[in-house]
């Protein structure tokens, strides 16, 4: 009697102990799909991505995020990593993938998709022989433009 | 007056002067103020504007500018990536052909000058590369932007690029210059820069 109801009792509890590491196993696998979805979607870099970062000072990034893509001919090769005001102007930095090269008389300028879209970095690339060193300043740098503030003068600029 | 005290009053101004004009020329805000002024005192110079006096008046206004920019770099770094392929006898007639379309661009501007006031907002400078940023402020009150950026040589400062609005000019030049070559060929674009450079 003491003997089966100790038997039961474990049998149980192995049951119990199944279900419970299938729900375990279950539940951590949803979350590493979650988290694997955030940084995807988010564009987040938690293992540093190979490849290297170049800073430029803007005078105005107008509402520039951090996270938004940098451009060569419309196809996006980087992103914004960072975005702080150093001295009241943008210092940004923006990382490119390994062995793409910006030429040191680069542009980097900071444009609008369409009228009202969103901002993002394009750059021109220079003709020099010399390159951008990891981690260094891409001189050239062209604020945004404000375009209403340009309507605005280009309207009620002629009487 | 005998010489000797003419030569001692004469001296220390000399000095002075000496000291001054090196240190005078190493500043790339003096720079742009001095070219500004020089352009300024021409447009608005009233022997110069007489119809027949137009052409000097123009030549004059192409050299204060031709002193102060580098046309060598700004068509080297307008032209970009395409510069590199091009012979020195091509890199010649463009850099020529550049500058007269810069200027031809540029004169029409500076000739409709009405008393439009110049502010020297302040300079960066950082090694060989500086920026001066000017406000021209028009008679209405509007204000409007201009950086120039400079490079130095030979411990003179030079003009390579010019932004108005926060749009530069070699920017804007590159990617026209670009999609022009990547529809068609060299040749063609420094055909339309001759069309427009003759075009008056």
């Amino acid at each position: 009697m003491k003997m089966f109801n100790e038997h039961g009792i474990r049998g149980r509890a192995m049951k119990k102990f199944d279900l419970e590491l299938a729900v375990g196993l279950f539940i951590i696998a949803g979350i590493v799909c979650l988290g694997y979805l955030s940084i995807k979607l988010g564009k987040l870099e938690i293992v540093g991505e190979r490849g290297y970062e170049i800073n430029g000072v803007f005078s105005n990034v107008g509402g520039l995020k951090a996270g938004a893509g940098v451009e060569i001919a419309g196809v996006t090769v980087g992103r914004v990593k960072t975005i702080t005001l150093k001295n009241y102007q943008a210092y940004v930095v923006l990382s490119f993938p390994k062995g793409l090269k910006i030429q040191e008389d680069a542009i980097a300028s900071i444009k609008t998709r369409g009228l009202i879209g969103e901002k993002y970095v394009d750059i021109t690339p220079g003709g020099s022989e010399k390159d951008i060193e990891p981690g260094g300043r891409i001189r050239e740098t062209q604020p945004a433009i404000d375009i209403e503030e340009l309507i605005s003068k280009f309207v009620f600029g002629k009487i | 007056m005998s010489p000797a005290p003419l030569i001692r009053s004469i001296v220390p101004v000399f000095l002075i002067v000496a000291m001054a004009l090196p240190v005078l020329a190493a500043d790339p805000m003096d720079e742009i103020k001095q070219t500004t002024d020089k352009m300024l005192s021409i447009v608005t110079n009233p022997a110069f504007k007489t119809p027949s006096q137009t052409e000097e008046r123009e030549k004059l206004i192409r050299q204060a500018v031709d002193e102060r920019f580098d046309w060598d770099e700004m068509a080297r770094r307008s032209l970009a990536i395409h510069w590199a392929k091009r012979t020195v006898e091509e890199r010649k007639e463009f850099v020529r052909l550049f500058a007269d379309l810069v200027e031809r661009t540029y004169m029409k501007k500076v000739e409709d000058y009405s008393g439009e006031k110049v502010l020297y907002e302040g300079e960066t400078k950082e090694g060989d590369y500086a920026s001066v940023r000017v406000k021209i402020v028009t008679k209405r009150g509007e204000d409007i932007p201009v950086e120039y950026r400079l490079k130095k040589e030979k411990e003179d400062w030079f003009v390579y690029d010019v932004s108005i609005e926060g749009v530069s000019l070699v920017n804007n030049y590159r990617t026209q210059f670009n999609s022009i070559l990547s529809q068609s060929s060299y040749e063609n674009l420094v055909k339309r820069l001759r069309e427009k450079v003759e075009l008056k």
